[in-house]
């Protein structure tokens, strides 16, 4: 019998049976579990890389000395790690090297959205496997070690959000021992990548000739597509063809199973394409559906493929037919399907005529960022300060009610972008709040810039000591392994020294002394440093620790309360909610932790301990 | 047998567990199954909904299509208006009638639909519906945190499949030994509340 489990779970299972003995990553939403499941194998080195550059090169390390490795990130993580693998794909790899890009069509967990493949493969010309299901992600990855070592090549498994965060019943096998031994040899033509005159290359520059070696590998990795099992196809009823590539495969059978048809469909799972197969699905069809996520990277692929070949298919994708944002649904098969007069438009579901308010998104409970950003919200506001933002839980400060940081974009740009603002002559003081795990990632450099530069910034690093957005993992700062073995706390204060940054230490808990430090911080001329530490109040909870406030019980004396929600407005505390009817506020005694904030920011005394 | 079910709430109500526990159980029982969960990035408070999809046939989609899930089971009012749209019109919903207000809702800047309201929207879409206080009861029972096993009795009740014993069972399988009998008090206490 199978297992109910995570397609992440799934994954890092194909990774261990397929003799994995190397795993790097850093947390990202949907890709996080795949290394933490990796701790699952025995004698594999499995790390939190501080980020997902870092981590590609460590595999890269491995792969060097004949290991298998496997490097684990999401889109955005692939981003930063882009410059590493623009070189990696000259130079090819020796132990099989796998590159785990997770996808989060629909941005459910991310800043943007975005497709990996264009980054990977259009652009970094690397094969890559896109799953249709959990279970055929870990077929994927075991043949992506088998190919990786076969052509020397990193392979790419590009998983998207429901394959890695859906469940389903997969049959595992165990671990495999490939029992290596590691061993390094020298190749310079090959691992040394410099403008130099290539002898093994008649002469020619090393980077053309390796360039043109990852050229001539296209057709290997080709000609392993066009044997793929993972590319498929169909036969079924009428001229127009459906093109499942990974889960879009799915949504199209899911729709064949609603409209009970069947379409002439070609799944495909690899890219390169097979472009026999294509060429012989194409026979007898006018027009072809392509479902892929996100964007139209394999319709351009056989638009390119009929210009070749003189066809005049008509090509249809997610650049016009098909929305070009967003996750597929095996609705917008069945829309799409009507659309081409394939079927009976199905009666449409009626949207709601009540709204449902969102739920945006806050600190939790007890949070310690809490009492942080109520405090910089009211010393920015008496200094008319500018306030940059970065990735992590203090981020929903941004949002009512607080909404203090002005920015955000990718991990660590916080600080420059502070130290740019800062710059341009502008008369109001600018802070940047970063996380701690977001400041070891790529945080660090940006402080760096900062004390050379001599910038006039302050920066206020939240210091949770744990990577809490993602699910709690370690880093560089919080003195623990991704094994739960100790490690050594990598101090910020004192790298803040170390660069010639003022720097100080504050509990967030404590409202009035991080208020006084944060006012003299920004006022401070050169790059101030603000440390505020408390453990992360969930995390800390579930290890069974004390909280880093003292417990006070809050009241409400409800006749003091004249609803004037200054409480609500500056902690945006889930446990404190507005009555309409009688115009107070009141505590939901079920979720509140007594950290005593309300009652510190209460000036009615109608909150009080 | 081909069963869709939404379970939606809040983070940190114990949605997850409940969307394992009948997993498990259909898998038990030598079916298909498939589920996915949304849960954005915060850890608590945020909306939170498994999509879990039962069968005897192969399942392709992880997320149930609008208009087509056999059950609803909302954790929170506000919830099962969002996800309601999923529900067939033969469908079936159990919604816990205690409300978790939002933060926007708190500052005036959005508005909680009143519970006449919601439950309009809910008979709308079906016939078939039951509103329950499950968290008073798992609050009588010993604590909130029990809400999803009394809404997960309620459930066992109404799908025709699921056999309150052998879900007792399942989740003896899932639960800490500590905790367990008080947790199969309120399975039952659940599956009690509807008729």
């Amino acid at each position: 019998m199978g297992k109910y489990i995570m397609g992440n779970e799934a994954i890092a299972a194909g990774a261990l049976e397929a003799g994995v003995a190397f795993v790097t990553g850093y947390p990202g939403t949907p890709a996080t579990e795949i290394v933490e499941e990796c701790l699952r194998g025995e004698d594999v080195y499995v790390e939190w890389s501080v980020n997902e550059k870092i981590a590609i090169e460590m595999a890269m390390g491995a792969s060097l000395c004949n290991l298998r490795a496997l490097a684990v990130m999401k889109h955005n993580g692939t981003n930063f790690a882009a410059d590493f693998i623009m070189h990696m794909n000259f130079t090819g790899v020796r132990g099989g090297l796998v590159l785990v890009s997770a996808d989060d069509p629909g941005a459910n967990s991310s800043q943007n959205e975005e497709d990996t493949r264009i980054l990977l493969h259009t652009y970094g010309h690397l094969p890559i496997f896109d799953p249709a299901t959990p279970a055929e992600a870990r077929e994927m990855i075991k043949e992506a070690f088998v190919l990786s070592e076969e052509t020397g090549s990193c392979y790419v498994l590009r998983p998207v959000m429901r394959i890695c965060h859906s469940r389903s019943i997969v049959q595992l096998l165990g671990q495999s021992k490939l029992e290596r031994i590691p061993e390094f040899i020298d190749d310079r033509s090959r691992f040394v990548m410099s403008a130099v005159s290539e002898p093994l290359a008649g002469g020619k520059m090393r980077p053309l000739w390796r360039h043109a070696l990852l050229n001539q590998k296209q057709k290997k990795f080709a000609e392993y597509a066009e044997k793929s099992c993972f590319n498929s196809i169909e036969v079924g009823e009428g001229r127009i063809g459906f093109v499942g590539c990974g889960i879009g495969y799915s949504y199209i059978k899911e729709a064949e199973s609603i409209l009970q048809q069947k379409f002439p469909l070609l799944k495909l799972g690899t890219l390169p394409l097979p472009e026999q197969k294509v060429l012989s699905f194409f026979k007898g069809l006018d027009k072809v559906v392509v479902f892929e996520e996100i964007e139209p990277v394999v319709a351009s692929l056989l638009r390119n493929i009929c210009n070749k070949k003189g066809l005049a298919l008509e090509i249809l994708g997610r650049d016009e037919f098909l929305p070009g944002e967003g996750e597929l649904t095996a609705e917008e098969v069945i829309h799409a399907a009507t659309r081409l007069g394939l079927a009976k438009r199905p009666t449409a579901v009626k949207t709601s005529a009540v709204k449902a308010p969102v739920r945006t998104r806050t600190q939790c409970v007890g949070c310690s960022h809490r009492g942080l950003l109520s405090a910089l919200k009211q010393v920015s506001r008496r200094n008319k300060a500018i306030v940059t933002g970065d990735i992590g839980c203090y981020d929903a400060g941004s949002f009512p009610p607080i909404e203090l940081q002005s920015t955000i974009f990718c991990m660590g740009s916080s600080i420059p972008m502070a130290s740019g603002i800062t710059k341009t002559g502008i008369e109001r003081p600018v802070v940047a709040v970063i996380g701690d795990s977001t400041f070891f990632h790529n945080g660090l450099l940006g402080l760096v810039n900062a004390a050379y530069n001599q910038s006039n910034i302050t920066v206020v690093l939240c210091d949770n000591r744990t990577t809490a957005m993602t699910g709690f993992q370690p880093h560089a700062g919080s003195g623990e392994d991704i094994q739960g073995g100790s490690a050594p706390v990598l101090s910020p204060e004192k790298i803040g020294e170390a660069l010639g940054v003022k720097t100080k230490i504050i509990n967030p808990y404590l409202l009035d002394e991080t208020k006084e430090a944060l006012d003299k911080a920004i006022k401070e001329e050169g790059v101030s440093l603000v440390i505020s530490r408390a453990p992360c109040y969930l995390l800390n909870a579930r290890k069974g620790g004390q909280p880093h406030f003292k417990r006070r019980e809050v009241k409400m004396v409800a006749e003091r309360c004249n609803g004037c929600k200054i409480c609500i407005n500056d902690l945006g505390c889930p446990a404190l909610y507005y009555v309409g009817e009688e115009k107070k506020v009141a505590i939901d005694l079920n979720s509140c932790v007594h950290c005593g904030l309300c009652a510190d920011i209460c000036k009615r005394g109608a909150l009080i301990v | 047998m081909k069963m869709d079910l939404i379970i939606c709430g809040v983070g940190g109500q114990g949605n997850l567990l409940a969307s394992v526990a009948i997993a498990n159980y259909a898998m038990r029982k030598g079916l298909n199954v498939i589920g996915t969960e949304t849960i954005g990035a915060a850890q608590r408070g945020g909306s939170v909904v498994s999509h879990l999809r039962i069968s005897e046939q192969r399942i392709y989609s992880p997320t149930v299509p609008a208009g087509t899930a056999d059950f609803i089971l909302g954790f929170e009012l506000v919830e099962a208006l969002r996800h309601i749209d999923r529900l067939k019109p033969e469908g079936c919903y159990i919604v816990n009638s205690e409300t978790v207000p939002t933060v926007l809702c708190s500052m005036g800047l959005d508005r909680y639909p009143t519970t006449e309201a919601i439950l309009q929207e809910l008979r709308q879409r079906s016939a078939r519906g039951y509103l329950i206080n499950a968290s008073e009861k798992a609050r009588e029972l010993g604590g909130a945190i029990m809400t999803n096993i009394v809404l997960l009795g309620a459930l066992s009740r109404v799908i025709p499949f699921i056999d309150k014993e052998d879900l007792a069972d399942v989740l003896t399988g899932i639960l800490p030994p500590k905790v367990l009998e008080i947790n199969l008090e309120a399975l039952e206490a659940g599956y009690n509340m509807v008729a």
